[in-house]
């Protein structure tokens, strides 16, 4: 399992295995149940080019690697409309998290949310979770103003413009990647414990 | 008004033009992160513990 920001996947090169460069990485769409990456939207290659009509799904990936999302061909690809609108009708916002303010179960505000955390897991069958955020601390955690990392239960709470933690998550901050996935393996089996 | 200063009218418009046109499209490919709430387990009320 690996951990990344969603900032590292933002803008990467979608190529095929026939070597052609078909698009971007615009957005990373993932669900509020159980946090598991559903896709990504696309903007195409080039100064003038926009965003396309066609999003990539996560099963449609073959590698993720450090400078490019590998797919077979661009058959794989799907409309984006469709992945966006069977979001709003199910009940989610759609609405995109960075900008978004963090608030414990209990009330209290952690911060800004400045990036996503996702755990890659490689191979056949590999998926792509969300598992924390980076944000911008508040005075709740002594580090005002800070980026700090803070792990996620399985189950997401999605509102579009608060996002909703369990106020035991400050236990478990952390400052890099290097080790939070311990954090967030402690936080979710204290969770399971709890429940 | 010279010759002169209406070329130097037309290449500020079209260095504007351009510089809006690159900055809207930079704002047209920007990413973010969004939430699709279409799992299994997102409705109102469920978040916040364990599968």
């Amino acid at each position: 399992m690996r951990l990344m920001r969603t900032s590292e996947i933002a803008k990467r090169p979608v190529v095929t295995f026939a070597g052609e460069d078909v698009a971007q990485v615009k957005d990373i769409v993932y669900a509020a149940g159980g946090g598991q990456v559903a896709g990504f939207t696309l903007a195409g290659r080039g100064l003038f080019a926009g965003p396309l009509k066609q999003a990539l799904p996560w099963k449609a990936v073959v590698g993720l690697g450090a400078d490019a999302v590998v797919i077979r061909d661009t058959t794989v690809l799907e409309p984006t409309k469709a992945v966006i609108e069977s979001s709003r009708a199910s009940g989610g916002s759609g609405a995109d998290v960075l900008g978004s303010q963090v608030l414990t179960d209990a009330g209290v505000d952690l911060g800004v949310v400045r990036d996503v955390v996702v755990a890659v897991t490689e191979g056949a069958g590999g998926h792509c979770d969300v598992v924390g955020y980076e944000i911008e601390a508040s005075a709740a955690l002594g580090t005002q103003g800070e980026k700090v990392l803070i792990p996620l239960p399985d189950t997401l709470a999605a509102s579009g413009e608060h996002l909703m933690v369990p106020a035991s998550a400050k236990d478990f901050v952390g400052r890099d990647l290097a080790g939070f996935g311990a954090a967030v393996d402690a936080f979710r089996a204290q969770l399971g414990g709890a429940s | 008004m010279e010759w002169w200063g209406w070329l130097i009218v037309a290449l500020v418009v079209i260095v504007l033009l351009v510089g809006a046109v690159l900055a809207v499209q930079a704002r047209r490919r920007r990413g973010g992160v969004i939430i699709d709430g279409s799992g299994p387990d997102a409705r109102p009320g469920k978040g916040g513990r364990g599968r």
